[in-house]
């Protein structure tokens, strides 16, 4: 994380814009670079040592920084020598602790010659493991002053962002990616839908947010940052506490902030071990994962899984898997359910939150679970003959151990 | 009604339950349609509930575990009895204050023990976790859970670093009911405290050689553990529960060539930071150094800084003291402070002395420090890492080449020498670079060892 010392925006009714590096900065980005180079094969002390003194290309020393705090997370370091450093140390100090007769160097001479090796090898060895001490390798493949200046961007970004409770996002496009991602990093998430089809207001905050203005989910919230590159745009609003002053980070896309990679498939064991056993317990259906998100009564639902009848594909079912839920939260999204005509949507509950089976509403299609989705109890759901409109009567079929 | 553990919180259930709205600490969460207190107030919104006679489920707590221990018999001195018992009698909640060396992690274990609670016991750093590990093993039959250092092992009685607990509470927060919290004044006023109000544990215990001041960080601390019930300085236990110690501050000349470049660093330091002093009274150094980092001359300033004060921790003639004290205690066992990894290697690879620095690794560490134990060792040098809380056995002088000027750190790092043997006066070697800010600095962090240096024993 950058400090909050090196860290610059502008403030403009509470609202904060970060400065950003740009393409004004590629000389001196480039000339950051080439010392990091230069020290190839050298100590990492040396390197610092280097930099505390001003480069030849003259840049603003925050920017330095943010730029060097970056570049030290991502370069790579090796340990050099012949001898192991920690048996160099306890060879010597022990040898040393004995107060034998002889100099200093006699002794590391004598100490040198038992292991076989020169004197200057064993000193040099003797703290080369040591994270200043250690020497810096090649980076491949080589960054370039744009790559430099996206990522420090978004160490930039990310560090107001450690600062903040809650975020508010207006995006288009792969919400459900960032929806997912928010609730796997324990973040409490609810979905708006937006003006547009494809649009979402997400509003993400931690449980303890609600109580205080806490800086616990800074790092989670932080996280969901470079994943909004995956959406066609976004808008994200978050409330910070810089400098003891509450205030608004604005970030829109075409910041110029370093993109993550792709989402992977399947982040959740527990999903992706379902989506197996279901995909071989019913053959006849084609799993499909992540459809469409479904509009419901003023905020959108994204099933995890669709499953449809590969001969009749009208016979076509929504599953969702819920971790976090009470009985209140089921009521109100069954109700959303209703009212949206999701008449064939399957909900899947966590048995661990232990609700009480007279706690459900009347005819939900809800299979609890434990530990595992147990792919039967869906199937006997799907083998069903096709999902009527009045699923009110089917409560006892649906609530499979 | 039912009460649900949620990530840190309590959900209370059914929302319009009679009274639920008014237990205390909850508040509506618009976002899950459920009422929600942070999880420190579960003993309150427990009591309140039940109190009301209302049929309460909680299902706060995880299936239980199985008890802590069996514990064979932990022996404790009488101040020791006397901390435990002013902790009993304040509602197992509060702040024990002792000094380093005197036994906190045994009025701990004892607290544990006795109350037969499951316990998460937290502390600062890696190299405590497994000490406390190690202390809590012999005396507790029973597994001792681990979280931190690459291990998550969660037993009825289990040991986690600050940082794991604040990633880990929101999952664990419901699964203890004592909390012990080493080094507490490292919590109050800060990220951390979120650690203890994302659990539900409703007896707590703080220890400390160091408290912090009155102000609304103690007052915080003292809202989420409990008041300090037991306090003894280093004065009240030296000469019986703790080592005889002296205090000998050596001022060393700076060569001619270092006291040119350290005025001249200084030079260009001054003036910038009287001007920063002058428009910001009482601004911290974090604004200075961000006010600074904005201009050339400023820029200047913060580098000239750096140099001298790298200078002052380690000038020849303080090299060559340590090189005398080493000699003159050749048969001492000596714990050698500095103010940065850079000088304590410089040290190492000078006098050949092991560093026990956050660079080296546990295993490594716990190595020196049993060769240290039984003697292979005669000395050790460590920037922070002797600090705090770390149990060093038998050391009897320090010799203290630079620090912080702070006084908690200089009672801590006095402490290492306080473990008590027969006829044992410890020796406390300052050296401090003659006509520079270091002078002061040593008067200020010996105001924190009080009376005890007052009158020296």
């Amino acid at each position: 994380m950058v400090p909050l010392s090196l860290l610059r925006y502008d403030v403009r009714d509470r609202e904060v814009t970060p400065v950003w590096l740009g393409p004004h900065d590629h000389g001196w980005l480039r000339g950051l670079l080439d010392e990091y180079e230069r020290f190839v094969g050298r100590p990492r002390w040396e390197l610092r040592r280097r930099l505390s003194e001003p480069l030849p290309v003259e840049g603003s020393s925050w920017r330095i920084d943010v730029a060097r705090d970056v570049l030290d997370g991502l370069w790579p370091l090796e340990v050099g020598g012949q001898v192991r450093p920690r048996v160099a140390r306890a060879m010597l100090f022990d040898e040393a602790a004995r107060g034998l007769v002889g100099t200093r160097d006699e002794l590391i001479a004598r100490v040198a010659g038992g292991l076989g090796i020169e004197p200057d090898v064993l000193r040099e060895a003797l703290f080369a493991d040591l994270p200043g001490q250690r020497r810096l390798a090649a980076l491949e493949p080589p960054i370039s002053p744009l790559e430099l200046e996206l990522r420090s961007n978004l160490a930039i970004a990310q560090s107001i962002l450690f600062r903040a409770s809650a975020v508010r996002i207006e995006l288009a496009g792969r919400a459900r990616d960032v929806v997912r991602y928010a609730k796997l990093r324990g973040l409490v998430c609810t979905v708006l839908p937006g003006d547009d089809h494809d649009a979402a207001v997400l509003e993400i905050s931690g449980p303890l947010a609600l109580f205080r203005r806490t800086l616990a989910y800074g790092r989670a919230l932080a996280s969901v940052l470079p994943r909004l590159s995956w959406c066609h745009r976004f808008v994200l609003r978050a409330d910070c506490l810089l400098d003891e002053l509450p205030r608004t980070l604005v970030l829109r896309s075409g910041d110029p902030i370093f993109p993550a990679s792709e989402p992977i498939a399947f982040d959740s064991r527990l999903e992706k071990r379902f989506a197996r056993e279901l995909a071989a317990a019913a053959p006849d259906w084609d799993v499909i994962r992540e459809p469409e998100a479904v509009p419901a009564a003023g905020t959108l639902i994204f099933p995890d899984f669709a499953v449809q009848h590969r001969i009749r594909p009208e016979r076509r079912w929504l599953i969702e898997i819920a971790g976090f839920w009470t009985p209140d939260y089921l009521v109100g999204k069954l109700r959303r359910l209703r009212e949206a005509r999701l008449e064939n949507l399957i909900l899947c509950i966590d048995e661990e939150r232990n609700c009480a089976a007279e706690d459900l509403p009347a005819g939900a299609r809800v299979v609890r679970y434990r530990k595992r989705v147990h792919p039967t109890a869906i199937l006997a759901i799907l083998e069903e003959r096709q999902p009527s409109l009045h699923p009110m009567a089917r409560r006892s079929e649906t609530m499979l151990p | 009604m039912r009460l649900l553990f949620d990530r840190g919180t309590i959900l209370v259930d059914p929302p319009n339950a009679m009274g639920a709205s008014d237990l205390p600490g909850v508040l509506w969460d618009q976002r899950v349609l459920a009422l929600r207190a942070p999880a420190w107030r579960y003993p309150a919104v427990r009591a309140q509930a039940l109190a009301s006679g209302v049929n309460l489920r909680n299902e706060v707590r995880p299936r239980d575990r199985g008890p802590t221990g069996p514990w064979r018999p932990i022996g404790l001195r009488p101040y020791q009895e006397e901390a435990l018992a002013a902790w009993l009698g304040a509602g197992q909640r509060g702040l024990v204050v002792l000094p380093t060396g005197s036994g906190k992690t045994r009025v701990a274990m004892a607290a544990i023990q006795r109350t037969g609670l499951h316990a998460l016991c937290l502390v600062p750093t890696r190299v405590l976790l497994h000490q406390w590990q190690a202390a809590l093993t012999p005396f507790c039959a029973g597994a001792v859970g681990r979280l931190g250092d690459g291990i998550r092992k969660v037993a009825p009685v289990t040991v986690s670093t600050y940082e794991s607990a604040i990633r880990l509470m929101p999952s664990l927060g419901s699964a203890f009911d004592l909390l012990i919290v080493d080094e507490a004044h490292n919590f109050g006023g800060t990220l951390r405290e979120e650690v203890l109000e994302m659990s539900i544990a409703p007896s707590r215990l703080g220890l400390t050689a160091t408290p912090i001041e009155e102000g609304p960080a103690l007052a915080r601390l003292e809202e989420l553990l409990g008041p300090t019930v037991y306090r003894r300085s280093i004065a009240d236990l030296a000469g019986r529960w703790l080592s005889r110690f002296e205090i000998v501050t050596v001022e060393i000349d700076l060569e001619e060539d270092e006291r040119r470049s350290w005025e001249e660093d200084m030079g260009t330091f001054r003036p910038f930071f009287r001007e920063f002093r002058r428009c910001s009274p009482g601004g911290a150094w974090e604004d200075f150094a961000r006010v600074a980092s904005r201009t050339g001359e400023g820029r200047r300033a913060l580098c000239a800084w750096r140099r001298a004060r790298r200078l002052l921790a380690f000038t020849h003639g303080k090299a060559e003291a340590v090189g005398d004290i080493l000699a003159r205690h050749r048969d001492g066992r000596i714990l050698v402070f500095t103010a940065d990894n850079e000088t304590a290697y410089a040290i190492s690879r000078e006098h050949l002395i092991m560093p026990l620095t956050c660079d080296i690794g546990r295993e490594e560490r716990e190595d020196a420090l049993s060769r240290f134990r039984d003697g292979r060792l005669r000395a050790l040098v460590s920037c922070r890492v002797l600090n705090e809380g770390l149990d060093v056995p038998d050391a009897d002088i320090a010799v203290v080449v630079g620090g912080t000027g702070g006084e908690r750190e200089h009672v801590q790092r006095v402490g290492r020498l306080l473990r008590p043997a027969e006829g044992k006066t410890a020796i406390v070697y300052e050296l401090v670079a003659r006509g520079t800010s270091e002078v002061w600095q040593a008067m200020k962090r010996r105001r924190g060892l009080g009376s005890a240096v007052a009158a020296p024993v």
